[in-house]
């Protein structure tokens, strides 16, 4: 199976001057409770328009064989205006504001199935791209 | 006010053969509160006994966590923890080893963070934050 790496490092040279932060972390993307290696990606890119509430884009929906499974979610605001940000819900939860040039790496929990990502953009048109890395799903038979 | 660069950097040499090599990164202005590196033992299934990042008042919260295996620096474990609102509600679950970093900012305005174990154990986190200035 596959071996995807995430690595995070966060520095900075001015918060503590005289002690320099330096933090990294990594880890391998597995399966929910095994080493296995998570071997699907999705991916896009897009803009967002500022739209009314709760009228925002669904990135991923939940779905009941998604429940209790390991997926890793990466959101980036690419636009450039500092003013403009992208919420970010789950579900009806607005969890976090990714301002110009943010971005977020979380594993995400589907609880249930309303537990979609959804984003909305705030103050102008963002564009934006994701990735969520998941477990392989059942193929659907043909009807 | 000071500068945090967080990057992210995600690889893989076999997932397919088109090879992830990618990376993004910002700079971030932040302000107090500031909660530096600390690590805390999550005692217990109950969120509410776990609140790392007290109501934040609305303001965006950088949020770094880490789960670092163990229960006490130590003895390992694999035991879950969930990353929840102090409303309860989780949003992410890391296991052992795994990290998160986002810029929370809750719509219920003064939330917070808490840590919630799977089961009722011990688990040893890491974690961090800034406020967006």
């Amino acid at each position: 199976m596959a071996t995807t790496t995430a690595t995070l490092s966060i520095a900075s040279a001015d918060l503590l001057p005289s002690s320099p932060l330096s933090i990294s972390a990594s880890s391998t993307l597995t399966k929910a409770d095994t080493t296995i290696g998570l071997h699907m990606m999705e991916s896009g890119s897009g803009e967002l328009t500022v739209a009314a509430s709760n009228n925002g884009v669904v990135v991923k929906e939940a779905t009941t064989a998604g429940i209790g499974t390991a997926a890793k979610v990466y959101l980036c605001n690419k636009a450039t205006d500092p003013t403009y940000y992208i919420q970010v819900k789950l579900h009806d939860a607005i969890l976090g504001r990714l301002y110009a040039g943010d971005w977020m790496f979380m594993p995400w929990v589907q609880g249930d199935t309303d537990a979609e990502i959804s984003v909305e953009a705030e103050g102008g048109t963002c564009p934006y791209e994701w990735a969520i890395f998941k477990e392989g799903e059942t193929m659907v038979a043909r009807t | 006010m000071p500068t945090l660069t967080p990057t992210l950097t995600l690889t893989s040499t076999d997932a397919t053969i088109d090879q992830l090599a990618f990376s993004v990164t910002d700079s971030l202005s932040v302000t107090a509160p500031i909660q530096s590196m600390s690590k805390t033992i999550a005692v217990s299934n109950v969120g509410g006994d776990n609140i790392v990042v007290p109501a934040t008042g609305g303001t965006v919260t950088y949020f770094y966590c880490r789960h670092t295996g163990t229960t006490d620096g130590s003895t390992t474990t694999t035991v879950p923890v969930d990353v929840e609102e102090t409303g309860d509600a989780a949003f992410a679950r890391l296991a052992a080893g795994e990290w998160m970093f986002i810029p929370f900012c809750h719509h219920a305005g003064n939330v917070g963070i808490q840590f919630q174990v799977t089961t009722a154990t011990n688990v040893m986190m890491e974690y961090a934050f800034w406020t967006k200035a």
